[in-house]
């Protein structure tokens, strides 16, 4: 992982993001966006899956996901813009791999979604409750993004300080 | 007025305190208020500019509470950050341009919110009001995202 890490960092591309000082608040502001657009829009899709706002139907609410995945690529790329920059500081950080933890929990709980819940979403008409399954799916979703979000957030603060 | 503002005991605290459930917490419950406030009004936006019309507008309600909420916590959580730090962040343009940036994003969600839920709102095809609302809103956020991030760099 060291010969790893020294290698990326001797990369002209991680010079070039350390030492342009504009690069990190640019891809930071970008990745703040990115996660507004996940919280907000699969956060409202969760919310559904669980059965709350009924009256919407939840197919219709399907439709927005393509902007939160847009967000969700923001977020890897300007992700990945931080890694190559600082991979010590990442790889090395035990929280860094929590958030990787929980974003795997994510990724898989919505291919479950995609291969079940997800075939079979025209079958939910507006004003319907959502099945036990979509309501977990829901939670776990939501409860996923959001540890996410926290372990980003306490980077600088748990483990390996910055 | 700021020096005395620091040196309360809820701003030494939010400052100052080894706990994870200081200014971590504060800090962490910001940025999910942030997620909630612009991600909630993202999703009346996208409507506004017609995404998923199958969406009427109307029960789009819950969601302007919803930010409402957001926008509590962030209030709170946003005066906390700021007296942990008055003297630095009262001194920082960029700050009062985010302060601004957000004044105008809430005065824009109360004109989108009597469009939403107004009498006269239409299901079909998107007004120019309509998409004006909309691209105001996203703006508008954005701006207030990059202002709150280069506060910490500038």
């Amino acid at each position: 992982m060291d010969a790893f890490i020294t290698w990326v960092q001797a990369t002209s591309l991680s010079h070039f993001i350390v030492f342009q000082i504009w690069v990190w608040p640019l891809c930071e502001t970008f990745h703040f966006v990115g996660l507004a657009l996940v919280i907000g829009l699969v956060g409202f899709f969760d919310l559904r899956l669980m059965g709350f706002f009924r009256r919407i139907p939840i197919d219709a609410v399907r439709e927005l996901m393509p902007f939160a995945i847009a967000g969700f690529l923001t977020n890897l790329v300007t992700g990945g813009i931080f890694l190559i920059g600082h991979p010590e500081q990442y790889l090395h950080s035990w929280v860094w791999w929590m958030k990787v933890l929980f974003l795997a929990v994510a990724g898989l709980n919505a291919l479950v979604f995609e291969l079940t819940v997800g075939k079979h979403l025209g079958l939910i008409k507006a004003g319907d409750d959502t099945p036990v399954g979509a309501k977990l799916i829901g939670a776990v979703s939501l409860v996923s993004w959001l540890g996410v979000l926290y372990w980003g957030r306490m980077l600088p603060f748990l483990g390996q300080a910055f | 007025m700021l020096a005395w503002l620091e040196g309360t005991a809820l701003a030494t605290w939010t400052r100052e305190s080894p706990s994870i459930w200081a200014y971590p917490l504060v800090l962490t419950l910001h940025t999910v208020g942030l997620g909630i406030v612009v991600g909630a009004s993202a999703v009346i936006d996208l409507r506004l500019l017609g995404v998923a019309r199958r969406i009427s507008m109307p029960s789009l309600a819950p969601l302007f509470r919803i930010t409402l909420w957001a926008f509590v916590l962030n209030t709170l959580t946003g005066v906390l950050l700021f007296i942990a730090d008055a003297t630095h962040k009262a001194g920082q343009t960029v700050f009062y341009i985010k302060l601004g940036l957000i004044a105008l994003a809430l005065w824009n969600t109360v004109l989108a919110r009597r469009v939403v839920l107004g009498p006269t709102q239409n299901d079909a095809a998107p007004s120019s009001r309509h998409s004006r609302l909309a691209v105001v809103s996203l703006l508008l956020w954005f701006g207030a995202i990059t202002a709150g991030r280069l506060m910490a760099y500038l």
